[in-house]
């Protein structure tokens, strides 16, 4: 090859990588646009099989799309509107009901402290619950303190998702287009092999774990109201978004419940039936959901999702527990790949 | 002419005059021989490909949509023996090199092992396999011998016409089978001329 050609080469190729690290940093760093982005994406990505369907239907793609789009909008709003005021009010109720909670809980360390300490000498360290309870303070202070602006948001978000939708639905083949026509040569065929690896499993991930926790969390919220526990509304939501990480997750969504079912009934019928309603849940989950949807999507080793989980929540916490399997999935990919190239047999 | 024909006849005419394509509309229009764009000039470039012979004019318009143009300088390389494929490239313009180099196989140390090379030209094709095989490996290296224009497509786009035209996809998988087939039946042939003037060689002994 000429030194040309190679010059011109690298040149491409310092082009591609900067305008492709400019937009990846551009939404890591700009949460307002990347989340109703990632929104909107997850929308596309159940719209887009639909898309030939209608156009055959509609004889015109944009008409399907803007149907689509209607269809999309009205589906997302309806719960919305009957959610959000009941959400409102228990997240302004849990504010007074956490301090007696906390009482609670703690009297019943201290009886368990007292318990261990008798019958195996062992003295359990206060910092443990301390560190907890202060955490969750914080948390339910940072979620009130800031309930104005997500309620901000989801009015932001209510507008700009729809939007972003509509240009995907539309255009989503036209900025493949570009990414591609900019894409160096050399690299050409592996990048858009990987591009379209990871626009099918992840999106596909990302889509049947969206089912997957709406799913949980519809079962737990009906399920919740039927038993008469109070905060059903901000219990299921919490089960449905726990329910993202895998094999922790459920037990996080239902610890709270149990403790506030404990903490209003003691161990009675309505603790049982609590806990049999996230058994039914998570084993509707295990037995019928996942192996239908996630298992071939990502085929990680359990041990890979762990600690991968693990490596998420030390850096990124909670979200970072969300995106690590994803974000391991996509890692793997690449590296398999390259793999391909070094070992090929040729 | 049977009832049955009859019938199918009136109702076929009947819902094909209802529908409009638009697409068949569109391709009259910038195929006019006023429209000197280049854009139109893929479809005319496609219909002087022999294997896409079976396409309809509108068809081919529409696979002319989900071709990637690709832009190569003089002595670049296009693929290189032993990468993974995903797709095949047809040749608008410029000549391309093909050679394949026999000391990357490593099956047999005693034959003998030489590079072989052969150009393709304008309207030529080349790396079919690879939209048809899971985890191609490309089984020569192709190389830009002038500056080139060609135009690929790839196993992605082929799962998206898939989706959106299947009657294209099953042209465009047609011809490619059709390739494949021919090849397949002339491999079969010189394994036999082989295998007879080997046997006919031991016999002699």
């Amino acid at each position: 090859m000429s030194a040309i050609v190679k010059n011109k080469e690298i040149f491409r190729f310092a082009y591609f990588a900067t305008i492709l690290g400019l937009c990846l940093i551009g939404l890591a760093l700009l949460p307002r646009i990347s989340i109703p982005l990632t929104l909107s994406y997850v929308c596309y990505l159940m719209a887009s099989p639909l898309i030939p369907f209608f156009t055959k239907i509609f004889r015109n793609r944009n008409f399907a799309i803007i149907f689509l789009l209607i269809v999309f909008t009205v589906v997302a709003l309806i719960p919305l509107f009957y959610l959000l005021p009941s959400l409102r009010s228990e997240i302004e109720r849990v504010q007074y009901y956490l301090p007696r909670l906390e009482g609670f809980i703690q009297s019943k360390f201290f009886e368990i402290k007292l318990f261990v300490q008798n019958n195996f000498g062992i003295a359990i360290e206060d910092i443990y619950l301390q560190d907890i309870i202060a955490k969750v303070k914080s948390f339910s202070a940072k979620i009130l303190w800031n309930l104005p602006t997500f309620l901000a948001n989801t009015l932001e978000w209510a507008f700009l998702v729809p939007l972003f939708l509509f240009f995907l639905m539309k255009d989503a083949t036209s900025f493949t287009r570009i990414l591609l026509k900019i894409t160096p040569n050399s690299i050409f065929e592996r990048f858009y092999h990987i591009l379209h690896e990871l626009n099918t499993k992840i999106g596909d991930y990302i889509f049947a774990k969206f089912i997957e926790a709406s799913i949980v969390g519809g079962i737990i919220t009906i399920g919740l109201l039927v038993l008469g526990v109070k905060f059903w509304v901000l219990l299921g939501i919490l089960a449905g978004i726990t329910n993202i990480v895998p094999y922790i997750g459920p037990i996080l969504g239902a610890i709270p419940a149990l403790i506030i079912v404990y903490f209003e009934n003691g161990f009675g019928s309505s603790f049982g039936g609590v806990l049999v309603l996230y058994l039914i849940a998570n084993v509707i989950d295990i037995a019928i959901v996942f192996p239908v949807m996630i298992s071939k999507i990502v085929d990680l080793h359990p041990i890979v999702v762990v600690i991968s989980v693990i490596v998420g929540s030390q850096f990124f916490g909670f979200v970072g527990m969300i995106v690590s399997v994803p974000i391991a999935a996509a890692i793997k990919l690449v590296v398999l790949e390259f793999y391909k190239k070094i070992y090929s047999p040729l | 002419m049977s009832s049955y024909e009859q019938d199918r006849q009136t109702h076929g005419t009947d819902a094909q005059e209802k529908k409009i394509d638009l697409s068949l509309l569109k391709y009259f229009w910038q195929a006019g021989p006023l429209n000197f764009s280049k854009q139109d000039s893929i479809p005319r470039f496609l219909r002087k490909i022999k294997v896409l012979k079976n396409f309809s004019d509108s068809e081919l318009f529409i696979l002319s949509k989900y071709l990637n143009e690709r832009n190569f300088r003089r002595g670049e390389v296009i693929f290189q023996q032993g990468d993974v494929g995903i797709g095949f490239y047809l040749i608008f313009s410029g000549q391309v090199e093909i050679s394949v180099d026999d000391n990357k196989f490593d099956f047999d140390e005693t034959l003998a092992k030489g590079r072989y090379s052969l150009n393709l030209e304008r309207y030529d094709f080349f790396g079919e396999l690879a939209l048809l095989q899971e985890n191609a490996i490309r089984n020569a290296t192709a190389t830009a011998k002038d500056d080139c224009i060609l135009f690929g497509i790839f196993r992605p786009d082929l799962d998206d016409l898939i989706l959106q035209y299947p009657v294209v996809a099953a042209r465009l998988l047609q011809s490619v089978s059709m390739i494949i087939a021919n090849r397949l039946f002339f491999l079969t042939q010189e394994v036999r001329f082989l295998k007879t003037k080997l046997e006919n060689r031991e016999l002699n002994k």
